[in-house]
């Protein structure tokens, strides 16, 4: 039988929108940042071999490129796909700071209720930073409390790459998602092979039926294999992971 | 009057008595490539002396609710067993001292039907799991602390219908549409603010009682022409989103247009679409419950339409589906037609299913099974 005569609008596959918050602070200068945008390049494409591979969800991504402050570099959801044909390097900010509070309220805002889709996945954010936050004093804390009090931004899946072992602090661990450990770059040379591995946690989290604990023991397993230290970059807490979605 | 047969004396003799229920589950893409069975579950059953209870239920996908699917079984089973016995309640109550059967009805839901639902549910797993305990497979895969029941976990949509109530029941996830008369949709069932569409209420959960939400509709008030249980993987599929309006516009005029064996033979597609590649990719069940009226509404004009089968279709501009005078062909690449066309066929052998009250519908024979 090929007549198929459906009431409603049609149907396609879920979102999952993919947020990247990209530190284009005055430190990035330099190396740091041709190495992101190199890293940023080079993990498009996993996404986009994802997307096409799975049959669940439609990938959309979106940039923050932050400093002194927020400024979205990709504002609208669009396709990896398409991202990755145009994409366009991000640049550094002069001068600028590692504000990551209004960073993270720019993200609440485009996660808040009325901005997703309810059929939406459960998204995910991105955070990538060669530094500590240089708010003002109660920024920080204000700007993660905001995004932490959507829905959508609590439940996201929240990973954090440090450019240098130095920049691993413990806002990075509140900002992360409890059960995923943070992704540590000792070098710009690194900085792609986290990406990569990030990219690999977005995808896979989202899909049906995946085991999501071995999933995020799997990104611990490359923590250690990179140097960094899974005792203290990843509590083995339950995961917060309690998908009943599907 | 509650009784379901309360509507029925005064009914023309051509005139259906009775709901029809029609019923289609389909495995969702996603659970075909990672090899999971279908988790969801569907039922129907007689109801009173004419009336009729339907049930769907969405097992938990997550790797924690390992028997989600018997979880799913069970939660429709016993949801029908408890309707049909609020059913039999109903109708031995005395009539002439009801002088308010809504809150009646929707006293009986708060303390019998789901109490007795979640009661019987925790009791059924923990027999099954007696029964049948966890392999070592399984239990790797449990969560530490886990209650056996979290296993089992599970939604449940319960619609009644009884004569002129319709009677509602909801625990996690998924969707119930009503649709008036006039092609606008009612979603009788109070939102959830748990549900922020990233997790859901369970049967499994430690106050699955107070999670359910319940609604009692007097249809002699507010007629329906259907209802829709869904599964979420219905309502994730759809690209709207505020899809019951166009569903419900669709749908009245749909049944102005087909009899209840096309309608039955198009449901399997509809689950089908919605659980594919090109949809949620989730298990997708749904449970249509037409009412006399809609029933009769084939040859009708809706509201605010004209009677001229060429006239124009509803979602004129939709560039999916719209409802033109004459069925066309979907709009599925030619490559996915033969897949299609299989996971079509093995919906409409394997799981579709037609219930009728009191009447078979037109050519019911062909296709489904009736029961």
């Amino acid at each position: 039988m090929t007549e198929t005569l459906m009431p409603g609008g049609g149907v396609a596959r879920r979102p999952l929108h993919f947020i990247v918050m990209a530190d284009c602070s005055g430190s990035m200068k330099g190396e740091k940042m041709q190495a992101l945008n190199y890293a940023l390049r080079s993990m498009l494409p996993h996404l986009v071999d994802w997307e096409r591979d799975q049959l669940q969800a439609q990938l959309l991504i979106r940039i923050l490129a932050f400093a002194s402050a927020p400024n979205w570099y990709v504002p609208d959801p669009v396709p990896v796909a398409e991202l990755s044909a145009r994409w366009r390097n991000l640049e550094y900010v002069p001068m600028g700071r590692t504000n990551m509070g209004p960073a993270f309220r720019a993200v609440a805002e485009a996660l808040a209720p009325d901005r997703l889709e309810r059929r939406a996945l459960r998204p995910a954010v991105l955070l990538i930073t060669d530094g500590l936050p240089t708010d003002p004093p109660g920024g920080f804390e204000q700007g993660l409390a905001a995004l932490l009090e959507t829905p959508a931004g609590r439940s996201a899946l929240r990973l954090a790459v440090a450019i240098g072992r130095d920049a691993s602090s413990e806002p990075l661990d509140r900002f992360r998602s409890q059960d995923v450990p943070v992704l540590v770059a000792d070098g710009t040379d690194e900085i792609a092979d986290r990406l990569v591995t990030a990219s690999i946690a977005v995808s896979r989290m989202s899909e049906v039926g995946v085991n999501r604990e071995a999933l995020a023991e799997q990104l611990i397993q490359a923590g250690r294999q990179h140097g960094s230290d899974p005792a203290v970059q990843a509590e083995r807490r339950p995961l917060r992971f309690d998908d009943t979605i599907l | 009057m509650t009784t379901p047969a309360a509507g029925a004396p005064t009914l023309p003799p051509d005139r259906p008595a009775g709901w029809i229920v029609l019923t289609a589950s389909q495995r969702g893409a996603a659970h075909v490539a990672v090899q999971t069975q279908n988790q969801d579950s569907v039922a129907v059953e007689r109801a009173g002396t004419a009336g009729v209870v339907a049930a769907v239920a969405d097992g938990h996908g997550h790797s924690r609710h390992l028997r989600s699917a018997r979880g799913s079984r069970l939660a429709v089973s016993i949801g029908c067993r408890v309707g049909q016995e609020l059913a039999d309640q109903l109708g031995q109550a005395d009539d002439a001292d009801d002088a308010d059967p809504a809150s009646r009805i929707t006293g009986l839901l708060r303390s019998f039907l789901v109490p007795a639902v979640v009661q019987r549910w925790r009791e059924a797993v923990l027999a099954d799991v007696a029964a049948d305990p966890f392999t070592d497979a399984e239990e790797g895969k449990r969560r530490s602390g886990d209650e056996p029941v979290v296993a089992y976990g599970s939604t449940l949509l319960l619609c009644i219908a009884l004569g002129d109530w319709l009677v509602l029941a909801q625990i996690g996830d998924g969707d119930v549409v009503g649709v008036r008369l006039d092609g606008t949709p009612t979603l009788p069932i109070p939102a959830d603010p748990q549900l922020d569409g990233l997790v859901t209420t369970s049967l499994c959960g430690p106050d699955a009682g107070g999670d359910f939400r319940i609604a009692v509709l007097n249809l002699t008030q507010a007629p329906l022409l259907a209802v829709l249980l869904a599964t979420d993987g219905y309502g994730n599929a759809q690209v709207e989103q505020e899809w019951p309006s166009s569903f419900s516009k669709d749908l009245a005029w749909l049944l102005t247009r087909r009899d209840m064996r096309w309608l039955a033979s198009q449901l399997p597609a509809w689950a089908a679409r919605c659980a594919s590649a090109d949809g949620s990719a989730d298990d997708t069940t749904i449970a249509l419950l037409v009412a006399p009226a809609g029933q009769m509404a084939q040859g009708e004009v809706p509201p605010g339409r004209t009677d001229d089968p060429s006239a124009v279709p509803p979602d004129a501009g939709s560039e999916e589906i719209t409802i033109p005078a004459e069925i066309r062909t979907d709009t599925v690449p030619t490559a996915q037609r033969a897949a299609s066309r299989a996971e079509q066929a093995a919906v409409q052998t394997g799981v579709a299913e037609q219930f009728t009250t009191d009447r078979e519908p037109p050519g019911s024979s062909a296709g489904s099974g009736v029961r």
